[in-house]
């Protein structure tokens, strides 16, 4: 650790050393849905419901939608209680754009029409079957610290599902050989 | 009965955009210095043993944990059906389609998680992974963020209700 100070020349670089930790932002990150939880609850429901990219993207998607098509598609209550519906993932858009512009990390990449396909049809499609479970993987692990066994059993099967993914892409892979 | 957290009602409504954003930003930020992803974490450990990612993961489990025991202890009030398992029992945490039996719910847990695991892996990435990367500049992972947007919108229009309807008729749920 002191080796670690030694060789970063700025307080910015320290706390670099830090944030570029992965147990760093899940074990605050875990402890902060908790804190999330206690200021919003009174706002409504659901619990365990501090972080997710899916859930939260669908209560602002879905806020959205409705506003301009005048439809009334439900999502979370909370959501439909507050004055605007959780927008942790627009934070997370803005954070991560910060963060990448001042390491100088921002670069534009493009790639083919038909890989836009495949990922604009996977999003589509990862949606739809995280909606299934009630949750990205970020929620599924807040739901199984909350005490959930069927998001215990959705971590289980999204175990199963990389094993079938990495099975399939490296035949793939052998094919292209 | 309502949960009461540390804001009252009147004040939370106000405040949820704004801690959420917040949040969201710290989350931000730290994702995109560590490349945190999930699906990842798992993927890098079958294929390559490394843990990096993996214990980052298990970290946010555990954290979780330790966060809403410790501040269930305090305000027990604002976490009212902690530990889950033993107030509310096998049933799920509200998120997924209402209405179903624990059985509907398993089934579609499993299936769910199997085609999310899946999709992750073969798309390089979970999807905070992707909205990171969209926040880099990578155009791929703009169109699942987009993806992901109209799948929500068709997931509520349509998918669910088939769901529920599809599993009640086969008489599963």
């Amino acid at each position: 650790m002191d080796e670690i100070k030694a060789n970063s020349d700025s307080p910015i670089s320290c706390l670099d050393t830090y944030a570029r930790n992965p147990l760093i932002l899940g074990l605050l990150v875990g402890v902060l849905v908790a804190v999330v939880q206690g200021l919003l609850i009174s706002a409504g429901g659901p619990e365990a419901y501090g972080f997710c990219v899916a859930c939260h993207t669908r209560d602002i998607a879905n806020a959205a939608f409705n506003s301009v098509a005048g439809t009334k598609l439900p999502y979370a209550p909370i959501s439909q209680n507050a004055i605007l519906p959780v927008l942790t993932v627009i934070g997370v858009l803005i954070g991560a754009f910060i963060s990448a512009k001042f390491y100088k990390e921002f670069k534009t990449k493009t790639a083919s029409a038909g890989s836009y396909i495949w990922y604009l049809l996977g999003g589509l499609f990862f949606m739809v079957f995280a909606l299934f479970m009630g949750g990205c993987p970020y929620r599924i692990a807040i739901r199984v610290g909350y005490g959930d066994v069927i998001a215990f059993i959705g971590l289980l099967a999204i175990i199963a599902g990389v094993l079938v993914g990495i099975k399939i892409a490296t035949t793939m892979a052998e094919r292209e050989e | 009965m309502v949960a009461v957290g540390w804001l009252s009602k009147n004040v939370a409504v106000i405040a949820v955009p704004i801690v959420t954003i917040l949040f969201g930003i710290l989350v931000g930020w730290l994702a995109q210095r560590s490349a945190f992803c999930s699906i990842g974490g798992f993927r890098d450990y079958f294929m390559w043993k490394q843990t990096r990612l993996l214990f980052g993961y298990l970290a946010l489990i555990i954290g979780a944990f330790i966060g809403y025991l410790v501040f269930w202890l305090i305000t027990p009030q604002a976490f009212e059906h902690f530990f889950w398992l033993l107030t509310s029992g096998l049933t799920p945490i509200p998120g997924a389609p209402a209405g179903l039996t624990v059985i509907g719910y398993v089934i579609l847990a499993i299936i769910g998680g199997i085609a999310v695991g899946l999709i992750g892996v073969l798309l390089g990435g979970c999807p905070l992974r992707q909205v990171v990367m969209t926040s880099e500049g990578n155009v791929k992972a703009l169109l699942f963020v987009v993806g992901m947007c109209i799948g929500a919108v068709v997931f509520t229009a349509w998918i669910s209700g088939w769901t529920v309807a599809l599993l009640k008729g086969l008489g599963i749920a």
